[in-house]
């Protein structure tokens, strides 16, 4: 059993100079985001906090109940379900989002992995899948490019050499498909389970490879939550896809199409085990009728450690919550 | 009143609905808790009854017993060490889910929990033990709690036996029981070791077909009636309502989903599916295996620990030796409760394709006759009787008991193993 990685106290981590330079690196990718989008049309809405169901998409790990007047109420793991609520008002939203996931043991080691994070969620109606990769490919390239000026003293101070985002800045992301992922794993003697999410060995591997971001594609079902839009023309796989970060630093964003249509969601719902009868509001909107739209959660604290180069995303928070690790 | 009759015509029973409506669908509500339920054998008799061990006269895999040990073996020599479902085991047995029906708690549940750890028997914990009676994290840990009973396993077991399975359906999702287990530092030294699993519990013997149930008291009840159906059966006056869960809805498709984002979500943790005795077990087993299951269990109609309407007990449901006959399991682990107790009807379960039993009220009567000992003592006689029966069969480990070891009317021919020169070894008809 490997221990889990102890973060240093509050004084000394918010007065170090690397947890500063990273924290003022965040601050400029989050005004980065917001010019972007806007100038791209989206509405930025303050995100949920809680609700009677969140995103149960998320592999392992726990939701946070809250006692809402006697009432099981849910702490947003993400606010997927409503994003696609938000449509209604919007066609273009963004929100930057908290989310709490009490993940498994194990991800304590993954250095990627915080229990309380947040995520720039962007979704968008009426559109597909190859609108979306073009819209987070957008957004991260905008993000970098602001940052390399923006905040060269604090990519300085990391030690972060600015040459690793020249060909990200260049070159479209590539991407391969799940299916590609696991025969290229196999073939380098990796156990990738082909029904699965690339787990985080898997993942780790294919990112050390690569000089640039570049996305997985067409995740097979049974990999993710019911919101995922299922292939209508090639049945069993999901309209989906993940942002890989290179140099190893692995996933920064994960995305979709969205299921919108009601009777294709109570399925799903199924498949995925899920109990419609908690999901009152959100299947009772759907059958209303609901746009089609495709949209993505971009890791603040993941896209950050990439940019800055750090060991573990836990230095890109101020006031970091890894996974088991309790503070008394 | 009264005075009419009505010879040969089950009056008390109907007499009884008359008076009790609904709730007489049930057995009597004071003997809940008190008492566990099965089908009575009146109406049908399951096929395994039928079926006799058939030791044979010629046992070459005696023979290379003899040569290994180079003496004669005996019962003594039978290894009933078993892989179950991904868990090593030193019997071909296991423990059936106990959910949170007051018979299986809180003392009988701990006692069983206990004594299974300390003989490296897996367990499995039922469904709506968390919905019903709490994890047990926060605060005190209640007697009842899934967290008591995960501990009373964990601490007594052995290294390198036993493993700990915990079920969830439909209703239980909404309590992310899996989640709360797999994310729980309590069990990190069972998922660390490869012992913790998590079934899915697509049906059950006991009512096939319907939810889980179980009657509870009016302030329970009121605690969980945002997540289960009530039923006031026993009247808006009674202080007992009778809680029902979902059977939930499968299709193929439904069903291999959810194992494939099992293993997707648990990586470390073994998959069990439970199916009830439908007429498609067949091929829900394959899906499930298909998917991925390591271990499918097959529940015959047999009874139950919770509560089931007396219709269901005798009349609802493929009996267990029917669907065995049925099942394909080929290299896949299969396993099967329903009615079993002792040796015999285990090695005839073992014979028609199963890797191991499951007992499940059995259990539950003999914690409740002995609260340290008494599963110990069941689970000593009943190897016992294996080591006897499987070694009457010429063989030496429950993995090499096969259709060949049974007779029945209407069952195959067993082929000989051993060559005959000049002999004709059909069976003479």
């Amino acid at each position: 059993m490997i221990e889990p990685v102890q973060a240093p106290g509050p004084r000394e981590h918010l007065t170090s100079d690397v947890t500063r330079a990273a924290l003022r690196l965040q601050h400029h990718m989050l005004t980065a985001t917001r010019d972007h989008l806007r100038r791209a049309g989206f509405v930025e809405l303050l995100p949920p906090i809680m609700g009677p169901v969140t995103d149960p998409g998320v592999r392992g790990s726990k939701q946070v109940d809250v006692d809402y007047y006697g009432h099981r109420y849910k702490l947003m793991t993400s606010a997927i379900l409503y994003k696609q609520a938000s449509l209604l008002a919007f066609d273009r939203i963004f929100y930057v989002a908290p989310n709490i996931r009490l993940e498994p043991l194990e991800t304590a080691n993954t250095q990627r992995h915080l229990a309380e994070f947040h995520q720039i969620d962007v979704e968008v109606a009426n559109v597909g899948r190859d609108e979306i990769l073009e819209v987070a490919q957008g957004l991260v390239r905008s993000v970098v490019r602001h940052v390399i000026d923006a905040a060269a003293d604090e990519l300085d101070v990391l030690g972060r050499d600015t040459g690793a985002f020249t060909d990200l800045l260049g070159t479209p992301f590539g991407r391969i498909s799940h299916s590609q992922a696991v025969s290229e794993l196999h073939g380098l003697g990796h156990d990738q389970n082909p029904d699965a999410e690339i787990d985080w060995v898997g993942e780790a591997t294919l990112s050390r490879k690569a000089s640039t971001p570049f996305f997985i594609t067409d995740y097979p079902k049974g990999s993710r939550g019911f919101y995922d839009r299922e292939s209508t023309t090639e049945p069993g796989v999901l309209r989906n896809f993940d942002l890989i970060a290179p140099e190893g630093y692995g996933e920064l964003c994960s995305g979709s199409e969205r299921e919108h249509e009601y009777r294709a969601i109570v399925a799903r719902m199924r498949e995925t085990g899920e109990n419609p009868a908690k999901y009152g509001w959100y299947l009772e909107m759907v059958r209303d009728g609901i746009p089609g739209s495709a949209g993505f959660g971009l890791g603040v604290e993941r896209f950050t450690r990439y940019l800055a180069g750090l060991d573990s995303v836990w230095q890109t928070t101020a006031h970091p919550k890894i996974p088991g690790v309790v503070s008394r | 009143m009264n005075r009419l009759r009505a010879e040969g015509f089950p009056e008390q029973a109907i007499r009884a609905r008359a008076r009790d409506g609904a709730a007489a669908a049930f057995p009597p509500v004071e003997s809940y808790g008190t008492t566990v339920y099965g089908a009575t054998g009146a109406v049908h008799r399951d096929p395994l009854d039928a079926i006799r061990l058939a030791p044979p006269i010629f046992t070459p895999n005696r023979m290379d017993k003899l040569l290994d040990l180079a003496r004669e073996p005996t019962y003594g020599d039978v290894d009933l060490t078993t892989v179950i479902g991904g868990f090593t085991a030193p019997v071909p047995v296991y423990l059936s889910a106990f959910g949170s029906t007051r018979v299986a708690g809180p003392d009988i549940g701990l006692a069983i929990s206990g004594q299974a750890g300390r003989l490296g028997v897996p367990v499995v914990i039922g469904e709506n033990v968390v919905p019903v009676n709490g994890y047990g994290r926060l605060g005190a840990v209640g007697e009842r709690s899934l967290l008591r009973r995960v501990r009373a396993y964990a601490e007594q077991l052995p290294d390198g036996l036993g493993g700990l399975v915990v079920q969830q359906s439909t209703e239980d999702a909404d309590a992310e029981v899996w989640n709360l287990v797999y994310s729980d530092p309590s069990t990190r030294s069972l998922l660390d070791s490869g012992r913790l699993g998590f079934e899915l519990k697509v049906g059950q013997g006991a009512k096939p077909g319907i939810g889980g149930m179980t009657v509870l008291d009016r302030a329970d009840a009121d605690r969980v009636g945002d997540q289960y159906s009530l039923d006031l059966v026993y009247g808006a006056e009674s202080g007992r309502v009778l809680r029902c869960s979902s059977p939930g809805t499968f299709t193929p498709e439904i069903l291999r989903q959810q194992i494939r984002l099992m293993r997707n979500n648990f990586p470390r943790a073994k998959t069990w599916v439970k199916l009830h005795p439908g007429r498609d077990v067949r091929e829900a087993a394959a899906v499930a295996w298909q998917a991925g299951a390591d271990a499918v269990t097959v529940d015959g109609a047999e009874g139950g620990t919770g509560w089931a309407p007396l219709a269901f007990l005798d009349h609802v449901g493929l009996p267990l030796g029917e669907c065995l006959t049925q099942i394909d399991a080929g290299p896949h682990c299969l396993l099967a409760s329903g009615g079993v107790w002792e040796g015999a009807r285990a090695v005839k379960c073992l014979a028609l394709g199963a890797r191991a039993v499951g007992l499940g009220r059995a259990g539950l009567l003999a914690a409740d006759e002995d609260t340290e000992h008494g599963l110990t003592r069941l689970i000593d006689c009943l190897a016992f009787e294996l080591r006897l029966l499987i070694s009457s069969l010429g063989e030496y480990a429950p993995g090499s008991v096969g259709i060949k070891d049974v007779w029945a009317p209407g069952l195959p021919v067993p082929t000989h193993t051993m060559p005959l020169a000049g002999i004709d070894t059909r069976r003479r008809q």
